[in-house]
């Protein structure tokens, strides 16, 4: 049987200048339905790379990334937007929220660019939006704008966007960054929630040690390569060291 | 929410930086409805009077004969005499000749096209008889102002110009008077189908000290004719801006030649030297200015659509010694071609300058574009498609355009207004729908165009290249 999310040989090479930057060396990933997964390592380890690649917004070199058994990257545009839209819920800390757009017209976003809840209607997913913006705690700022929020705010409205949809998969780029270690582990304990309550598959990308305490699979990324069950993640990470 | 309010939102997001867009897009539709409405109006005035005055067929003396021409302008009414002939006549013996030819060239030419033109076939036997209306210019001292005085057979002349309108007064009874001597000598009066109703009568002074035409007797009737006032000989009717610029009305008197006239109406005005003249019977003039059976210029309006008057004006020159036949539609043609030429002259200029500035739009938008990178990437994340990407961009600019089309086609109207009062074009300015759709169309286009290029870039844009670009606040 064949693993819900799966890599092979994933490789992926910048030229930059006369220069060529080898990010991921081939990397061989299984990830499974329900997976708390958190890739750690030092800046320009690939962990960011291989996360893009899996959530279908870098295409790699070479290899295949395999979500239940489908090769995504034989997809075309429009199918790999669909793809995203529908599988996937992104939050990004550089993908902020949208300024001009409140905190309910922020979450809905994603809707109206998904054929399945365009066929929605518009009371429909606000009660969705709003439901799920209570389940964060933040019924409060439903009709509040991005400025008005808080870092740790901010995060948990891009939580809901990113669980608009009902993806399968909620994948996290540095999700906690430039947040303090109290909001830091308010956000985690949220992504815990969510992968416990709403059995979704969560990746994550984070410097942060402090994610090590919830997360079911720990990656180690050193220079394009993954590290997978290594005995000291902590020791891997400070020292540079992986052991298999 | 849908992407028409998402676009809604993201417009109103960048305020300055789409006035800018905007106020470019609003000048280039501007420049281009002002040019459009005048050009139109302009055009349309001339095709009016193309279709007033296209069956009209005016005879002048021959070239060389002394006449006012274009050049000459009264200071004081901006009188422009191009249609005033001075100084030099056509007999009046001359006219049946005229007519003749005119006559047979019609028929001729008639017979060549094979019946109307617009009623294939429709026998010559529908064709009523060409009107011909005399006329005589010369010029007056009136009130210590110098004034051109035209002798007219009005109800000829009203058939002629069937445009004309008086704005206050009446016209002149049933009959015409065809001579008069103001020594009160001799009269004739004929009926309105050319009939002479009175001749050799004797004359007399009514109790007002008018002339009377005393009894007498129709040439071929038997019966007596009762003694009638001859109505009209001291009549005068008044163009319009002169009226207005000398502050005469109706029931006033005027003395032309120590003459007294009564002012019996008004013309309105027509954008014409005939706003500028005092009308008098023909019979009066020529006994005034002692030009008897002399004319200035015959007008001749062919009641027949369609019908060939080049022809006629061909055979006339051809024919008729003496004189120049023109047709107004040719005159008018002239101007017409003029303008067009003027027209797509500016056509020309306007579209180079909208060309620029769609460049500068251009600019604008892909720095403004550029600058929302990160927000690209993230609505690419999230699932827009690179087509969905586009239609954000393509609404946001389709409402711009529109809104500036809006803005520019009343900016455009206001400066067609300015432009035809500043340069004196005198076409009064008509609006269509067809000039808001061409604004609005304008607007669309000029801004959907300068951002096709950097949205179909940005839309394919790499997500992970959007990582490294700062999110505009």
């Amino acid at each position: 049987m064949s693993e819900f999310i799966e890599t092979k040989g994933l490789k992926k090479v910048y030229q930059v200048g006369d220069q060529r930057v080898e990010a991921l060396k081939g990397v061989d990933l299984e990830i499974t339905q329900g997976d708390f997964a958190v890739f750690m390592g030092h800046s320009g380890s690939g962990k960011t790379t291989l996360v893009s690649a899996i959530g279908g917004l870098t295409r790699p070199t070479e290899g295949t990334v395999l979500i239940e058994g489908n090769d995504i990257w034989k997809l075309n545009d429009r199918q790999l937007s669909n793809f995203r839209n529908r599988k996937i819920g992104f939050m990004f800390q550089s993908f902020s929220l949208l300024p001009t757009l409140n905190v309910l017209n922020n979450v809905v976003m994603p809707t109206i660019f998904s054929n399945s809840s365009r066929k929605k209607n518009a009371d429909e997913l606000k009660t969705k939006a709003i439901s799920l913006l209570a389940d964060l705690e933040m019924q409060r700022k439903v009709y509040s704008f991005p400025s008005e929020l808080s870092g740790g705010e901010q995060r948990r409205v891009a939580i809901a966007r990113a669980l608009i949809n009902d993806p399968e998969i909620i994948l996290a780029d540095e999700p906690t960054g430039e947040l303090d270690i109290r909001t830091e582990r308010e956000v985690i304990d949220i992504f815990s929630h969510i992968n416990e309550t709403y059995k979704k598959t969560l990746i994550v990308v984070s410097h942060s040690l402090t994610w090590l305490e919830k997360a079911k699979t720990i990656i180690v990324m050193k220079d394009g390569l993954m590290f997978k069950d290594v005995e000291d993640p902590v020791e891997a990470i400070m020292e540079g060291v992986c052991k298999q | 929410m849908r992407i028409l309010k998402l676009s809604i939102l993201e417009l109103m997001r960048r305020p300055k930086k789409n006035m800018v867009i905007a106020s470019s897009i609003v000048i280039a539709v501007a420049l281009l409805t002002s040019l459009s409405i005048v050009s139109d109006s302009a055009n349309s005035a001339i095709m009016e009077i193309i279709a007033k005055t296209g069956h009209t067929l005016t005879v002048r003396p021959a070239a060389g004969s002394s006449s006012a021409g274009a050049g000459e302008k009264s200071q004081e009414y901006k009188l422009t005499t191009s249609e005033v002939v001075m100084d030099s006549y056509i007999p009046e013996d001359a006219v049946p000749e005229i007519m003749k030819n005119y006559d047979k060239a019609i028929r001729e030419g008639w017979e060549r096209k094979g019946g109307l033109v617009s009623n294939p076939g429709l026998p010559e036997a529908s064709i009523e008889p060409p009107t011909w209306a005399p006329r005589l210019f010369e010029k007056a001292v009136v009130d210590g102002h110098e004034v051109i005085v035209t002798g007219v057979e009005l109800r000829k002349e009203y058939f002629v110009r069937f445009w004309w309108n008086l704005s206050s007064g009446e016209w002149p009874a049933e009959t015409d008077v065809t001579d008069v001597n103001t020594s009160v000598s001799k009269m004739y009066v004929i009926d309105s189908k050319g009939n002479v109703v009175i001749n050799k009568t004797e004359y007399g002074v009514d109790s007002s000290g008018r002339a009377v035409a005393s009894l007498g007797k129709k040439s071929d009737a038997t019966e007596s004719v009762k003694p009638i006032l001859i109505k009209g000989w001291d009549d005068a009717y008044l163009g319009g801006t002169y009226a207005k610029a000398r502050g005469l009305k109706v029931g006033d008197k005027l003395t032309i030649n120590n003459t007294a006239f009564n002012i019996k109406g008004i013309l309105e005005e027509t954008n014409s030297a005939d706003d500028y003249m005092i009308y008098i019977p023909l019979r009066t003039a020529q006994r005034l200015f002692h030009k008897e059976g002399l004319i200035s210029l015959l007008s001749v309006r062919a009641m027949c659509p369609n019908c060939p008057v080049g022809d006629a004006m061909v055979a006339l020159n051809k024919h008729v010694t003496g004189i120049t036949a023109v047709s107004q539609l040719d005159v008018a043609g002239v101007q017409f071609d003029f303008f067009n030429m003027l027209y797509k002259f500016l056509l020309a200029v306007i579209v180079s300058t909208i060309i620029v500035g769609i460049f500068s739009i251009f600019n604008i938008v892909t720095g403004s574009l550029y600058a929302r990178i990160r927000e690209i990437g993230m609505l690419k994340a999230i699932g827009a498609s690179r087509f969905q990407l586009f239609s954000i961009f393509i609404v946001e600019h389709f409402i711009l355009g529109l809104a500036a089309g809006i803005g520019g086609y009343f900016l455009g109207l206001g400066m067609a207004y300015i432009l035809n009062t500043l340069l004196d074009i005198g076409a009064v300015i008509q609006i269509t729908p067809n000039f808001i759709w061409r604004a609005l169309l304008l607007g669309i286009v000029c801004s959907i165009v300068a951002i096709i290029y950097p949205a179909y870039k940005l839309s394919k844009l790499k997500i992970t290249e959007t990582f490294r670009t700062q999110w505009e606040t």
